[in-house]
């Protein structure tokens, strides 16, 4: 199968980081599924222009992750993703995006009680049923 | 490990007007090699004493990690798949199939079905005699040729000269189907830098018959970057790899550096973030790259 990931060659983040990333969030979501067969080395990275050497590390790491195992001769498959393990990986994300615009807020030197502020709002704002606003 | 399909160690080769070496090289098996240079830099050169067309005057080449002093046996030959630069003359008034026929004696691998297919995919007339080919037409054949046999190492001297953006493409993929289905290693000598950046796996920089190094491609895309950050140009002291900076206004300074990844952790650990990040295109790494600029992370 084609796997949808993008590479923005222009961003400081690694090819090999970029791919991982995508690749990591798109098996514990479950939008690729467990024992999918993922493409050869070689053919992720025609299909991605970027060398076999980067598409192998990415491969080796989520594999001592225990998101993909390989067998022998067949392939790299998708490894199964316990129901605990994407709620922590869920939670994961929210802190890492929470994390990011938290530093965001710092970089434009925001007071804490003023971000704090922020926050509330847009969960306001967010949380509120649709219409009642 | 599998030996290198190739290594070249102190390769020196004098010639009138020009000399090339000292090249000390390993093309690792598995892997696409891009071998890239100007114009008489000493790629053919190089590739044809693989070919032992040319014979180096000092120093030492092996074949998958043996060497053959005394010419290279049929044997070894039949696992190298060439498709040269300035292209035979011998053949010329054969048809396709007399020239196939011809080099199939010389290949035990030689698989007629892939030549076929091959053949009918890039869509050259069979019954027409070489001398009456167009280039492309001719560079086509040569290639179906070289992959006919299912080669080990397959040496391709600027393939793509000669040939329209379609069979660019189809050239791309039949190589790209190769290294997928075979054991197969690709040493081949291009100016195209989307050739490069669609097939290579490894860059090797040649310039005045030096080899100034062998560096994974995605390296050289992390690497080498033009970086906008806001401050003065006092921050560049602490940074590696820097070829030029410019001050875009007061408090925005860029940069372009070889070492786009230690920079980006040397900033980060000082709470610095990117305005914006820009990869050098492909031939601007190779201008600087000539130059002097040494990639981050080459290979020995």
């Amino acid at each position: 199968m084609r796997i949808p990931i993008q590479i923005n060659e222009n961003s400081a983040e690694p090819l090999y980081h970029q791919i991982e990333t995508q690749l990591r969030s798109l098996i514990i979501s479950g939008q690729i599924e467990e024992g999918t067969l993922l493409p050869s080395i070689r053919e992720f990275a025609g299909n991605l222009n970027c060398s076999v050497i980067t598409v192998r590390r990415v491969y080796q790491d989520l594999e001592n992750e225990g998101l993909l195992r390989t067998r022998q001769g067949t392939g790299t498959f998708v490894a199964g993703v316990g129901a605990e393990e994407r709620e922590q990986y869920k939670k994961k994300e929210v802190v890492e995006a929470l994390t990011a615009a938290i530093e965001k807020g710092l970089a434009v030197k925001l007071e804490q009680h003023e971000l704090i502020q922020l926050f509330n709002e847009i969960v306001q704002k967010k949380y509120q049923p649709k219409g009642d606003v | 490990m599998e030996p290198d399909v190739i290594s070249f160690r102190n390769i020196h080769k004098r010639r009138r007007t020009k000399t090339i070496g000292p090249i000390d090289m390993s093309i690792p098996s598995g892997y696409i090699v891009a071998l890239v240079g100007p114009n008489g830099s000493g790629k053919s050169t190089l590739l044809n004493m693989i070919m032992q067309t040319v014979f180096p005057d000092e120093g030492e080449i092996s074949w998958f990690g043996q060497a053959y002093p005394d010419g290279l046996p049929v044997s070894v030959r039949q696992q190298i798949g060439f498709v040269p630069e300035q292209l035979s003359l011998e053949e010329k008034n054969l048809t396709v199939d007399e020239a196939a026929a011809f080099r199939s004696i010389w290949y035990d691998n030689w698989d007629g079905y892939l030549f076929d297919e091959l053949l009918s995919r890039f869509d050259v007339p069979r019954g027409v005699r070489l001398t009456k080919m167009s280039k492309g037409e001719r560079r086509k054949f040569e290639i179906a040729a070289a992959m006919a046999p299912r080669p080990k190492l397959l040496i391709l001297d600027e393939p793509s000269s000669g040939l329209d953006p379609f069979a660019w493409k189809l050239m791309i993929e039949q190589l790209h189907k190769c290294m997928r289905t075979a054991d197969t290693s690709i040493l081949l000598s291009t100016h195209i830098v989307d050739e490069i950046r669609r097939l290579a796996d490894y860059v090797v920089l040649m310039h005045h018959g030096k080899q100034l190094g062998m560096v994974e491609k995605d390296s050289l895309l992390d690497n080498w970057k033009e970086c906008w950050v806001a401050q003065d140009a006092a921050i560049l002291q602490d940074l590696p790899g820097i070829v030029s900076s410019r001050q875009e206004s007061a408090g925005t300074i860029s940069f372009i550096t070889t070492e786009c990844l230690e920079v980006e952790r040397i900033l980060h650990s000082a709470g610095i973030g990117f305005i914006q990040t820009r990869s050098l295109e492909l031939d601007e790494v190779l201008g600087l790259w000539i130059d002097g600029y040494s990639p981050a992370g080459m290979r020995k």
